[in-house]
Order: structure tokens, then C-alpha cells, then sequence
């Protein structure tokens, strides 16, 4: 891409404070990453392969304590990492990864953060997510050793006269729970009407200002207990975390949608956009405005605007028009995206990263390699997708049917595939709502809604 | 406690825990990745399942919680049990605030932490939110864009929705901006107070208090022209008060131009100037001044300050400016 003379920092405007100094010292860091013109960069993914290897097989050490309470992520992390980079997994290690993460799962519904810690909806989707990677039907599978009678009364359990939920009893409100609550009802289809009353207005309420949402909004109600429509301000600014899970929320509510509820689509798509650094930054995204670029915003932010065409944003709607006509129409630089993943996000002894000089784990492996996926295929809703598995219905139509097509009918589009430095850096396509495989994706909701996948026309992701 | 600390007597060693049998984690799975605990860790958790298991509530019960939370502070469960607790045995409130106040400062980025603190000042009700206030700006002063904190300030000030408490704020603001005027939680927090939680005593006149807000944003802009924060609050102030962005064009003109015209000798409130160090055009201006040709129907104005971000000032960008032109073109022919 650029070269290092074109590369100008962030202004400062002879006015330095804390967030200028702080970003002149990543620029400065980032700046010994660039790409070599005559070099492409290389995914060394049988580093990272090795990395994921290695945490599964020798375990993590001790300093991993600090995520004791988020076992079923760890192992998320790790499987979903394989699948992104193509990797199988032998039926032993499926089969233990099935046993644990069922040890997890909590006699009265929902999975915790290890064995006989109390359920909460983020390990919950991390441990449902996983078993849609390993598991099977049938007896020890664990698709079918998921409670989702239990699971469904646990979910209502934690829901607040605001349509949001708690995370957990005695616990916080905030849109990633709300996201993976949405994600495991959807994939389980146990997702209702009454479990979703009232979500999609608090999701529209934690959008700010700046167009990105924030973690949560705070209800004021009357004397008499009605929830206000206004004020209900947003509680924390504008971030690429919650503003991933509530517009993917958003788009899970699609076929619950009252009319009335809206979100600013001109405003987020500015917020999104604003989010990728420029060439010193290696094109790499932050969470917030005035941060430093992070690789696991790749995903966070990157892979959101893998959502936009679901909510009527649609940049080749214009195309054939004017002299700026181009085959790749993203509203993001899935070039510079990939390089900043491919020159900044990878540790050279395997694994990736926030940014040089930190360490890899696994959390960053898996988003910073998501957000390749999503900077490399296009993955849109397709209407001739969504028409083969409707002939293929086989149930009564109704809300079950549309959030089963909303779901599935995602399929990358032809001839948009952009690798940067050439094919052997090609990562598996991922769902844009999930970030599971499309495989992964239809196997499980075809089990669970009792229907017949059709075979994909393009070849397998 | 310090690294060179020996660890604690294991409570499989302590003769006031003899009675407890211990749970392991797994009993039949062979976990994958497994975490390779301390053995202190694993000897605290392996006796905190057997608490939860029992269901006991007891002081030995917040000691074991505390020792769990203190080598692993995001352990979710260990929380809520202690929270049960302090509960069931009538804990004193204060007791457990002093203990959070060393916790919290300890472990920062942790969710449970904050959450832990909001649980008691909601049951110690409002007198605990002014000192409450007091504290997270201690945090703030050396974590300033610690999310959980500015949320939980959020949370304080609109749960309790108390004039009194909303009095200061303004000013705390402006701690926190003199501090560093790029800080978006400073930002996102001002927008907070003055637009989004009701008005406060004395801001009835809202033509008033959205002059005085553009006044403010402006001069921070002077400041340090190259500031996105600011930027997005300006626009911030203007859409949630439905006033065209046209109102501030004068102003956003000084910041579109290559070099600063000198005028240091007069003093336009409405319309400060870039200061000397300025480093212009400003990226942000460019694209505030397009979103204004674009409003009042100048397309081309608009497309032309589109191609030179795309192709000049932010060419990360390109293909959303190419969009932004597109789109603004088709709607005007569909128009």
C-alpha cells in the first residue's frame, strides 16, 4: 500500500495532551510494521496453528486464572480460530470439548463460566457456539444434551421491565448479553415473541450521539411504573464491542420488528467508518473515538459493516453511475484492513495480537482472524438462498420460518473475494451475525428447526 | 499482598475449615485447555464449591469470597455468592464500601468490581452517591477514558436523578477536558449531562443553553482544530437540537482553508479561529462543510469536497466518500 513517505501522523496542532502522546508513541511502533512493496505479507497460519495446538493440548498457564469464569470462551476462541483457518478437529478431542463444555452447563438452564458456576448469557453463547462446531446430534453429542425448556425459563428469568436483560442474578445489563442471549434463542429456536418484547426499543436507545452504541441506557419510569420513552440515555460512550452486538441484536430482531423502532443507519455507518485508522495506523480499527487501533476491533467494527446490507444499507444500489465505478463497493478498506491483521495483528512466534510489542492470546487470535475473514469475503443476505431453503421448508410458516430464512440465507457473493498477498492467505468465510462457518451455522439450526438444509450452489466455507 | 508473600495455609490444612469437604472441578471430564491453576487457587475454589454447594452463609464464607475475588476479580460467581452473603448476615454496608474501595482501584477493567459497588450504593441509597462521586473521579483522575467508570458515574447520577448531584458536573467536565480535550469520555459525559437525562435546575432556557454549548464547542476546536471528539459533539449539539449545521458555517469555513488567516486581533466568540500551531485543512471540517452543501442542495459543492478526502486528505476513506457522492447524486435525481 503506502509507502512510509506518504504516511502522515495524526495532526496534533502544536496541542498535546495524553491521547496525542499516547497515539505518536503506536505510530511510531506501528510505523516499523509497514508492509515492503516488494514483499506481500504472509499469514503464517501454521504458527498460529501450532499456537491453538499448543493451548489445547498443554493448557494455559496460570496467569489464565484471570479467565477462569469465561471457560467456554477459551475454548470458542480456540475452535473457532480452526475453523477460520480451515483446520478439522479429530473426534476425540470434539468429544472432550462436547464433555467440558456440558460440565458447564447449569442444572437449572444456561452454561457458566466453568463447572458448578452460576449460568450467564456469555459463557452461555460462547459454550452453544462451540457445541455448534464440535457437537452432533444424538446421545453424549451435546446438541441434544442442551436444556433449551431450561434454557428458554432461565433467559426470562433475567429479563428487565426495559426489554433488556442481566447478564447473570445480581448481575449487569448490557448489549453483549442481550446479543448473546438473541444468538443462542435463534440457534436453539427457542427465540419468542414475549422473550424479545420491548429489546429492540432499549438496543435503539443505547445508540449516542456519535452514531456507534454504548453499553447499556438507563429506564426512567413514572410514579406509576410506565417506562418513559425519554430521557433513557445511554449509559457510556460510543464503542465497537456494543455497537457490534446491537446492531447484530438489531438485525436478530429483524422479524420482530415493531414499526415504530428505529435506529439512525446514516449515523452509524459515519461512526463505523470513522473507526479505521488511517495509513500509519495500518488501516486497523478502534473501538472508540480518539483510541488506539486494537486487532480485535478488527472484527468488532470490521466485521460489523458485514451487517449493513441487512438493514437497507446497500453501497451498490448506485453502482453504474458516475466515474468512481468499482467491482469492491465496501464502505471499509478491506485492503488496508487485511494488512494492518497481516503486518501488526500477527506474533511471530504464532498467534496474534492487539498490536506489536504485546503478546498473543486467544481471544485476539480469534477476532483479529475473524476480522481477516470479513475484510477478505463478502458475506451478504442473498435472496436465491433465501428462496431455496423457503422451497425447502417443510414446518408451518410464521415468525419460526422467517428467523430461520434471516438466518441462513447469508451466502458469500460471487467474484467479490479480496485476498491480500495472495490465495494461501484465504481464511473461511464466517457468519456476519454468529462468527461460526455458514457450515457450522446450517448444520446446527437445521437440526434444531427441524429442517433439511439444501446443498450451496458455490463451494464449501 | 506481594509476590515474595508465602501463600496462605491451604484450607485443606486449616483446622476451622476441617468440616468443609472440598469439590473439585471437573469430576468426569478431562477438560481441554486446561487453565494451570496455583495451587492456592485451586485449593480457594475447590472449598468455594463446596460453600456454594452447601449453601452455608457465614463470615469464614466472606473471607473465602474475598480471597477468590482477590487472585481472579472477574470470578462472576464468587461475587454474587459474597453478595448473598453480605446480605443474609446483615453485613455493614460501610465495612464492605471500604473493602470495594481498595478493590476497585486494584482491578480497574473488571465489570464485576463496578458492578459489586453499584449493588451497595443501591441499597445504601442516596446519601452514598455524593461520596460516591467523589470516588470515581479519584479513579477517573488515573484512568481517564475507564469505561466501566464513566458508566457507573451514569448510572449514579440518572439513577438518583438528585439536583444536588447533577450540580457539579459541568465543572468536573471540565477537569477532565483541561486535562486532555481529546478525552471522548469527557465528551461523551458532557453531552450526557447537559442533553440526555432531563434538564437541570437553572437550564430551562434551551435556546440559552444550546448557544452556550456552541460557544464551548468552538473554543475547543480552536484549541486543537484536528480533534474528532469535538467535532462529532458539534454535531452532536446541532442534530439533537434540530438546527441545520448551516447555523456554525462561518466558523467550520476558518478550519477548511490550508493555512489560518491572521486574526488575532479580533476577538468573534461565535466564530474563534485556528490557533497559530493549527495543522489545516482540517479532515473533519471538509466533511462537516460537505454534509452542509449537501443539506442545502449543492451537490456539486458537496462532490467536489468528497473527491479531495478520497483522493487527497482521508484516503483510507475513499470508498466511503465515493459512496457518500453517489448516494447524495442519486437521491437528488430521484428527487
Amino acid at each position: 500500500m503506502t509507502t512510509t513517505s506518504t504516511m502522515r501522523p495524526v495532526p496534533v496542532d502544536a496541542f498535546p495532551t495524553l491521547t496525542s502522546s499516547t497515539q505518536a508513541e503506536t505510530e511510531k511502533i506501528l510505523l516499523e510494521h509497514v508492509s515492503d512493496p516488494n514483499k506481500p505479507p504472509t499469514l503464517h497460519k501454521n504458527l498460529h496453528m501450532q499456537f491453538l495446538v499448543r493451548a489445547l493440548s498443554q493448557g494455559l498457564p496460570a496467569r489464565y486464572s484471570s479467565q477462569d469464569a469465561s471457560q467456554p470462551w477459551l475454548l470458542y476462541w480456540t475452535l473457532q480460530a480452526f475453523s477460520v483457518l480451515q483446520v478439522g478437529l479429530d473426534p476425540g478431542t470434539k468429544q472432550k470439548a462436547i464433555d467440558m463444555l456440558l460440565a458447564c452447563q447449569d442444572t437449572e438452564g444456561g452454561f457458566g463460566g466453568g463447572p458448578k458456576q452460576t449460568p450467564h448469557l456469555l459463557p452461555t453463547y460462547a459454550a452453544v457456539c462451540s457445541l455448534a462446531i464440535v457437537g452432533r446430534p444424538g446421545e453424549g453429542g451435546g446438541w441434544d444434551d442442551i436444556d433449551r425448556g431450561k434454557m428458554y425459563k432461565f433467559f426470562m428469568s433475567l429479563k428487565q421491565p426495559d426489554g433488556s436483560f442481566l447478564v447473570s442474578k445480581h448481575s449487569e445489563v448490557d448489549v453483549r448479553g442481550i446479543y448473546c442471549l438473541l444468538v443462542v434463542a435463534t440457534l436453539l429456536d427457542i427465540i419468542t415473541p414475549e422473550l424479545v418484547e420491548g429489546t429492540a426499543a432499549f438496543i435503539a436507545s443505547c445508540q449516542t450521539y456519535e452514531g456507534g452504541f454504548s453499553s447499556a441506557s438507563q429506564p426512567y419510569y413514572t410514579a406509576s411504573s410506565t417506562l418513559l420513552d425519554s430521557p433513557r440515555p445511554p449509559l457510556g460512550e460510543a464503542h465497537g464491542g456494543y455497537t457490534f452486538c446491537a446492531l447484530a441484536s438489531w438485525v436478530l430482531l429483524r422479524p420482530f420488528l415493531p414499526s415504530t423502532s428505529t435506529i439512525d443507519k446514516k449515523a452509524l455507518v459515519r461512526w463505523l467508518v470513522q473507526m479505521q485508522g488511517i495509513p500509519i495506523e495500518l488501516g486497523g480499527f478502534k473501538g472508540r473515538t480518539n483510541k488506539l487501533v486494537d486487532g480485535c476491533y478488527s472484527w468488532w467494527v470490521g466485521g460489523a459493516f458485514g451487517l449493513l446490507e441487512s438493514i437497507g444499507v446497500d453501497p451498490s444500489a448506485f453502482g453504474g453511475e458516475g466515474d468512481w465505478e468499482d467491482v469492491d463497493d465496501s464502505l471499509l478498506n478491506r485492503r488496508a484492513l487485511q494488512e494492518y491483521v497481516l503486518c501488526a495483528g500477527q506474533h511471530p512466534a504464532g498467534g496474534l495480537r492487539d498490536k506489536p510489542p504485546k503478546s498473543a492470546d486467544l481471544y485476539h487470535t480469534l477476532y483479529c482472524l475473524a476480522g481477516l475473514s470479513a475484510a477478505q469475503h463478502k458475506v451478504i443476505p442473498s435472496p436465491m438462498r433465501r428462496q431455496q431453503l423457503l422451497d425447502a421448508w417443510t414446518s408451518d410458516g410464521g415468525l419460526r420460518r422467517e428467523v430461520f430464512l434471516e438466518a441462513l440465507c447469508f451466502t458469500e457473493e460471487e467474484g467479490t473475494e479480496t485476498i491480500v498477498g495472495g490465495a494461501a492467505n484465504r481464511v473461511n468465510a464466517t457468519h456476519p451475525i454468529f462468527n461460526l462457518t455458514v457450515t457450522h451455522s446450517d448444520a446446527i439450526m437445521g437440526h434444531f428447526y427441524k429442517q433439511t438444509i439444501p446443498p450451496r450452489a458455490t463451494r464449501p466455507v | 499482598m506481594s509476590p515474595a508473600d508465602p501463600p496462605p495455609t491451604p484450607y485443606s490444612e486449616r483446622p476451622e475449615w476441617a468440616d468443609v469437604v472440598p469439590v473439585a472441578q471437573y469430576e468426569k471430564a478431562n477438560p481441554l485447555a486446561p487453565i494451570l491453576y496455583t495451587d492456592e487457587y485451586k485449593d480457594a475454589t475447590d472449598y468455594l464449591r463446596a460453600i456454594v454447594k452447601s449453601g452455608e452463609k457465614s463470615e469464614r464464607v466472606l473471607a473465602l469470597t474475598e480471597h477468590v475475588i482477590r487472585l481472579n476479580p472477574a470470578h462472576y460467581s464468587a461475587w454474587q455468592y459474597r453478595y448473598e452473603t453480605v446480605l443474609a448476615l446483615d453485613w455493614p454496608l460501610d465495612v464492605e464500601m471500604t473493602l470495594m474501595d481498595e478493590l476497585a482501584d486494584l482491578h480497574l477493567k473488571t465489570y464485576q468490581v463496578w458492578h459489586h459497588r453499584r449493588l451497595l450504593v443501591l441499597r445504601l441509597g442516596l446519601p452514598a452517591a455524593a461520596p460516591e462521586l467523589v470516588y470515581i473521579a479519584k479513579i477517573l483522575a488515573k484512568d481517564e477514558k475507564n469505561y466501566h467508570t464513566w458508566a457507573h458515574r451514569q448510572w449514579v447520577l440518572s439513577y438518583h436523578n438528585d439536583d444536588a448531584l447533577w450540580d457539579g458536573e459541568l465543572d468536573f467536565v471540565d477537569v477532565m477536558m483541561n486535562r486532555d480535550v481529546r478525552n471522548n469520555s469527557a465528551w461523551h459525559h458532557r453531552f450526557f449531562v447537559v442533553f440526555q437525562s432531563g434538564v437541570r435546575d437553572g437550564e430551562e432556557d434551551r435556546e440559552r443553553v444550546v448557544r452556550r454549548e456552541l460557544v464551548y464547542v468552538k473554543q475547543q476546536i480552536s484549541l486543537a482544530p484536528n480533534n474528532a471528539s469535538a467535532w462529532n459533539y458539534l454535531r452532536g449539539v446541532l442534530e439533537f437540537n434540530k438546527r441545520p449545521f448551516a447555523i456554525v458555517e462561518p466558523f467550520v469555513k476558518l478550519y477548511t482553508v490550508p493555512r489560518a488567516e491572521d486574526s488575532r486581533d479580533i476577538v468573534d466568540v461565535d466564530n474563534p479561529p485556528p490557533g497559530s500551531g493549527a495543522e489545516l485543512p482540517c479532515v473533519a471540517a471538509l466533511e462537516f462543510l460537505a454534509d452542509i452543501h449537501e443539506a442545502e442542495g449543492r451537490i456539486d459543492d458537496a462532490a467536489a469536497l468528497w473527491k479531495s478526502l478520497g483522493e487527497e486528505h482521508d484516503t483510507i476513506r475513499k470508498k466511503y466518500w465515493e459512496y457518500r457522492t453517489l448516494q447524495a447524486k442519486n437521491s437528488k435525481a430521484t428527487a
